[in-house]
Formats: C-alpha cells, sequence, structure tokens
C-alpha cells in the first residue's frame, strides 16, 4: 500500500521478462504505437498486453500519447541502462568532497545531470539520502531538482531568486532542507550539483553554507567536466 | 543491440509532447496513497452515513437490511471498476467530467459536469450542516442557555474559517486533516460497534437473511439497496487529485476501490449490528431515531457514544473538506478548458492551489447553510432536502462515465469482453437505481426531488445553450494532466522546432 518502488515477489521474473518484450516491441515499432499492434506484435492476448502496457505507464517507463491512444518509452527507461553504469567521480573531486564534509555540518551529496536526469554520484557516507529513488523520480521536491527544472524551463522565479542572491537553490521542509549550488563546465552550462541536507535553520539563512557551497561548486567545475 | 537499447542511447525526438501540462499551476505529484485514500474515505464519510443511512436502508427493505448493503457495495464496485478504466490511464482534476467527455464528447461532459459540481457542492452544504448541528449540539452543553439558531450559526462560521484556510493553504494539509479525522472516527466507531456485538453475543443468521412472512420482497430490496448506495457517493473523489497526487494512475484507482471496501465493510458492521441488536433487545430499529446511541445505552454504553458522537461532527466537518476540495478541482478543470470563466482556472502562486476556483466555491458553499439556518430552519431538516439533490447528481454523473467507458476503450482500442460487461452492467443497474430512488424519495415528499428535477432542466438548457453558441471553442474539453516532453525519451517540446 505505499507509492514508492513496487517490491519484487518470486512468482514476478515472468512479468519482468513480459514487461520488457512490451518495452522492447514500443521501441522497435516507434512513438505513438497502439496497443492493439502492440499486442499483435508480440502475439500476446489482449487483455494481458493491455494490463502490462497499464502497468508501465503508472511506473511511468511508457507514456501515452495526448490522445491516449498510443505508447511512446518513458525518459524513465533510461534509468534501467543508467543503473549498470554509475558516473566515474575522479579522485581529486574526492579529495574535495571529503574535506568540505569536515567543514560543514550536514550532509553533502554530488550529483550529475546526464541527458536532462538526476543521477546520484556521490553521496554523503555520514548523511546518506533519505529517499534515493524519490530524489531521481521526482526531483521537484528537491533542491537539486528545483535547480535542474530552473536550468531546463526557468519558470520557478522564486528559485532564480534565490539563485541570484545565495547562488544556491533552496527546499525546505517542516523537519530538514537542501541546498544546491550549480557545478558548470566550461561554457557554462549546467553539469551538476553541490548539495547540502541540514537543519531547517541553516536552510532559512543559508549564506554561510551557500559561500562554501559556490566555493567548493567552482573548484570541482574542472575536475568533473 | 536491442530497439530498447539503441532507442536509450540515441532517442529519436518525439515532437508530440508539450512542454508542460494544460493542468500546471497545481502543487503536482505531492500526496501519497494514504492520502489520496483519505480523500475518498472522507468524502464519504463512512462513519456518519453508518450510524444514518442505515437507519433510512432498514425502513425500506426491513429483514433485508444487511442484504441490500451487500448489494449496494457489490455496485458501487461495479461503477468503482469502470470508473478505474478512465483513472488507470489518465490524470485529470476535473475527474467524471473529464472522463465523460473523453468518452462520448462535450455534450456529456457538460452534463456530467453539471450533475458532479451538484454532488459535491450540496454534500459539502450538507456536511456542513451535519457538522454545525453536532457542534452546537457539543456548544449547547458548554455555554447552556445561548439559543439553538445562535449556536448553529456560530458553528457555521467556525466550520466556514477551517475550510477557507485548508483549501488555500493547499492539498497535502487538507488530506492530511482528512486522513487523521477519518482514521480517528473510523476506528471510534468500529471500536463501539465490535463492543456492541460482543453484547449481543452469537451470530442471528435471522439478521442477514429476511425470514418472518412473505419472505424476500425484490421491490424494499431494491428501495433499500439504493439508499444503502447514497451511503457510497463520493468514492470516486480522489479522481480529483490526478494532478496533485504521486504516481496517480496507480493510486487513485487503488484508492477508488479501497474505499468502497472500507466503507462497505463498515457498513455491512453498522447494519449487522443494528438490525441484531434491535432484534436482541425486542425493539423496533425503524422507529429509533439513533439507533447506536439507543443501542449503546441499552448496553451500558453512554460514554461511548457521546465519543463516537465527537468522531461524527469530525467526519463532516472531513467530508466538507473533502467533497469541497473536489469541487474546486472539477471547476479548476472547467476554467481551464474553457468551458467556466478563466478566473476558475487560476492558482495561487505559492501554496498551488486553485484560488479561483476556491474564491468562487467557498463564499457559495458557505452562504446556503448560513442563510438556511439564519432563515429559521433546522439544520437536520434542511439535511434531508439537500442530500436528496446530491446524491441524484452522483448517480447521474456515475450513469453517464459507465456509459462513456466502453465508449471510450473502443476509441482507444483497449477494449476488453469483461471491461465492457461491468461498465453495461453498471451503466444498467445505476440508471435503474436512479428511478427508483426519485420514486421512493417522491413517495416520501421530500422536496429534494423536486429541486434536482429543476436544477437537471436548468443545467440542461444552460448547456444547450452554450453548444448553441459554440464560443469561446469547446476543443478543449476533455483537458488532462498530459505528460510532458520531459517525462518522454527523446520528448521535443511541441512548437520548440
Amino acid at each position: 500500500m505505499s507509492d514508492t518502488a513496487p517490491s519484487l515477489t518470486a512468482r514476478q521474473p515472468r512479468a519482468i521478462h513480459s514487461a520488457l518484450t512490451v518495452l522492447e516491441a514500443v521501441a522497435a515499432l516507434g512513438p505513438g504505437t497502439t496497443a492493439r499492434e502492440i499486442s499483435d506484435a508480440l502475439g500476446m492476448p489482449r487483455a494481458t498486453a493491455y494490463r502490462l502496457l497499464n502497468l508501465l505507464v503508472q511506473d511511468e517507463f511508457l507514456v501515452r500519447t495526448p490522445d491516449l491512444s498510443g505508447f511512446a518509452l518513458g525518459a524513465k527507461v533510461v534509468h534501467l541502462a543508467a543503473a549498470a553504469a554509475p558516473v566515474h567521480v575522479p579522485r581529486a573531486a574526492h579529495a574535495v568532497l571529503s574535506r568540505v564534509r569536515g567543514q560543514v555540518r550536514g550532509g553533502i551529496h554530488l550529483i550529475m545531470y546526464v541527458e536532462g536526469r538526476v543521477v546520484i554520484a556521490d553521496v554523503d557516507p555520514d548523511f546518506p539520502l533519505s529517499d534515493p529513488v524519490r530524489l531521481t523520480r521526482e526531483p521537484e521536491h528537491y533542491a537539486l531538482g528545483r535547480l535542474l527544472l530552473l536550468e531546463r524551463e526557468g519558470l520557478d522565479t522564486v528559485a532564480r531568486e534565490e539563485l541570484e542572491r545565495y547562488g544556491v537553490v533552496r527546499r525546505e521542509t517542516a523537519a530538514s532542507g537542501c541546498l544546491a549550488a550549480p557545478i558548470r563546465d566550461d561554457d557554462g552550462a549546467l553539469a551538476g550539483a553541490l548539495a547540502y541536507s541540514g537543519p531547517p535553520r541553516r536552510i532559512a539563512d543559508p549564506t554561510e553554507v551557500a559561500a562554501v557551497l559556490v566555493a567548493t561548486a567552482a573548484e570541482l567545475g574542472p575536475l568533473l567536466t | 543491440m536491442t530497439a530498447l537499447e539503441r532507442a536509450i542511447a540515441r532517442p529519436d525526438p518525439v515532437h508530440d509532447f508539450a512542454a508542460r501540462s494544460p493542468l500546471h499551476g497545481l502543487e503536482r505529484r505531492s500526496v501519497g496513497f494514504a492520502d489520496v485514500l483519505a480523500q475518498s474515505v472522507a468524502a464519504v464519510a463512512p462513519t456518519a452515513a453508518a450510524t444514518t443511512v442505515i437507519l433510512l436502508v432498514a425502513g425500506a427493505a426491513g429483514g433485508a437490511t444487511v442484504l441490500a448493503v451487500a448489494l449496494a457495495t457489490l455496485l458501487a464496485l461495479l461503477v468503482g471498476w469502470t470508473v478505474n478504466q478512465f483513472a488507470r490511464r489518465l490524470a485529470a482534476s476535473g475527474s467524471l467530467y473529464t472522463y465523460a467527455a473523453r468518452g462520448l464528447g462535450p455534450a456529456a461532459g457538460l452534463a456530467t459536469a453539471a450533475a458532479i459540481v451538484v454532488g459535491y457542492a450540496f454534500i459539502s452544504v450538507f456536511a456542513l450542516l451535519g457538522g454545525a448541528h453536532y457542534l452546537s449540539l457539543l456548544l449547547t452543553r458548554i455555554v447552556p442557555g445561548v439559543p439553538a439558531p445562535v449556536l448553529s450559526v456560530a458553528a457555521l462560521a467556525g466550520e466556514a474559517a477551517v475550510l477557507a484556510v485548508v483549501l488555500v493553504r493547499g492539498i497535502r494539509l487538507s488530506a492530511r486533516v482528512a486522513l487523521v479525522v477519518e482514521a480517528v472516527s473510523v476506528a471510534l466507531v468500529v471500536t463501539l460497534l465490535v463492543v456492541l456485538l460482543v453484547h449481543i453475543g452469537p451470530l442471528q443468521p435471522a439478521a442477514l437473511w429476511p425470514t418472518g412472512p412473505g419472505g424476500l420482497s425484490v421491490s424494499a430490496l431494491a428501495a433499500g439497496a439504493v439508499l444503502a448506495l447514497t451511503a457510497f457517493v463520493g468514492f470516486e473523489s480522489s479522481a480529483t487529485l490526478g494532478v496533485e497526487a504521486r504516481a496517480p494512475l496507480r493510486n487513485i484507482p487503488r484508492a477508488i476501490v479501497w474505499t468502497v471496501l472500507v466503507a462497505g465493510s463498515l457498513y455491512l458492521l453498522a447494519a449487522y449490528t443494528q438490525v441484531a441488536g434491535f432484534a436482541a433487545v425486542g425493539r423496533d430499529l425503524v422507529a429509533s431515531e439513533a439507533p447506536i446511541d439507543e443501542l449503546s445505552s441499552v448496553f451500558g454504553l453512554g460514554g461511548w457514544a457521546a465519543a463516537a458522537d465527537v468522531g461524527i461532527a469530525a467526519s463532516f466537518l472531513a467530508c466538507a473538506l473533502a467533497s469541497t476540495t473536489a469541487l474546486t478541482r472539477v471547476l479548476f478543470a472547467l476554467g481551464r478548458d474553457g468551458v467556466g470563466p478563466a478566473l476558475l482556472g487560476r492558482t495561487h502562486a505559492r501554496h498551488r492551489t486553485p484560488i479561483g476556483a476556491v474564491a468562487v466555491a467557498v463564499p457559495v458553499i458557505v452562504a446556503v447553510p448560513l442563510a438556511l439556518v439564519a432563515g429559521g430552519i433546522r439544520p437536520w431538516d434542511a439535511m434531508e432536502a439537500v442530500i436528496v439533490i446530491s446524491a441524484v447528481g452522483y448517480i447521474v454523473a456515475y450513469a453517464i462515465v459507465c456509459v462513456a467507458a466502453p465508449v471510450f476503450l473502443r476509441r482507444i482500442g483497449e477494449t476488453t469482453a469483461r471491461a465492457a460487461v461491468v461498465a453495461i452492467a453498471a451503466a444498467v443497474a445505476i440508471a435503474a437505481c436512479l428511478a427508483v430512488y426519485l420514486v421512493v424519495e417522491a413517495q416520501l415528499g421530500n422536496p429534494g426531488v423536486v429541486i434536482s428535477l429543476t436544477l437537471a432542466v436548468a443545467a440542461g438548457a444552460l448547456i444547450a445553450w452554450r453548444l448553441r453558441r459554440g464560443a469561446p471553442s469547446l476543443d478543449g474539453v476533455g483537458g488532462y494532466d498530459e505528460p510532458v516532453a520531459a517525462q518522454v525519451l527523446g520528448g521535443v517540446a511541441r512548437g520548440d522546432g
């Protein structure tokens, strides 16, 4: 009854196989392919194909086209490939992260943006992320994701003001909060972010932590891009 | 390299999707399954219904009360499964309105919109009145000597303040309030019922199946089942959180089915307890005014009943919150679709709530019960007519959506025999229910029947006028929370080239 990632039971490997077959079919048939075309292509009973398609849409591995009759691969299928290929963090960058973790009270995390997705590159071992799956699924609930969305869509005026004022984007909840400072490549494009998670007090007045994050992010840029 | 690996490595650009949803501006994907479930459960207000509607069912169905409740549960499940054909496939805030429009086009969509707006609005008024009734009972004990209408107005004003604050502050707060209130009030009533059952003793088969002279009367069973069905209305209301729920295509269908199961179990328990309890003490259930209170005092549990009353008052308030939440989401969708004024589609920049719809709906929802009570009508009397108008609205909307489901599935090429059979069975049963319900209430002389028929004629005329006028365009009818380009592999927003 939770809304996090569904868990596996022993009976499910066959279902996973079928689901991957459906994803393959959508990839082969191209965006806009219909449920009937997919079930025909796979020789799969209609009801089974419809159920699998709906499950894959629920988990956003597939999306329905706006007229609802066709299917396209969701951006989330990249996770299937990304899970096997973590981001490489150079030793020099590790050294910088360790040094900052010694200076700041709270968690310091490094994430990279790969093709518009949030990829967790290095998590603070002393302050692990509360829900890494949710961070990659629903980045808009985190400072990291708001930074990415701001860069991509530019709609979030609050985040923009924060970025201009402190050099970081904030996200506050009742119990804790996070800050994210952009890491940019030589061309100024967003390559990743350095995030801080800690008590609300330090998020409400981020000046002190933000200064450290911004300086470190500038240092990390050339090492990571 | 497989087709999937190739697609991931080098995605082809897909241009079918927009950069943002037509329903942007709400707090997207912010409430989880428990809160979504609470929205539906609160809108049904099962604790209030378990203690009041069962009495009405008993009046109509006699010995077949438990059977009638079981039949109504089954029917609600059929409707729920049919609604889920839509809820599994598209996330929307217009719920039944959007679904009907997707299946049958603008005219059916607008008719459903009118019906469900009446349903949500009048149930909100009903719940505010119910809350005021119970709150003023409590207030009488605290400040004796104040005239009843003054207390009712004070209680309504208090409720209105809570309603306004919670709706403006956002879905997470309102869903959480509903969750806590429903969890506590369901627990209270279930505990009371179980304690009563222990006092009543071993299972009585006679309470489950009509024995006596004449045996099972089909007409009595049908009338009872229809009245019991009105205790389920609102179970679909979590579908209005399509934009705000996390994983809506999974969580909303689940919440709808679970709400029917939770409410159905509670009603079956309440029905059996009341029928068997009154049989055990040799009294007439139908003649009772407050059966649970009466049973509790017979078995020496008077204090428990008072606690349950507090639970019921809170449950009414949660119902008002949840129903107004649903109402504002439907109005918001109508505003965004170009059916209603654009004001309805406005959202609050910081709280990300449909502030335009809240500003229009809340004053009306609050003014109606205030005017009634200030006009000297007792809350309890007004509620009888108000609930009928609301139930007619819901049932009409369910009927249209059940007809729309098979058409919709055919349109998108996903018809299955089972889905079609369930939808058609639900449509026929629900249409029959509407007819029986109107006849039963008309025979009782309930003014709600005439008012709902008048509202239906007015809505019909309004819709005919809107369709003839044709402007502004009705092309936007049935807009839903479409996936955005960023969610699509290789997605490039429409218009970005």
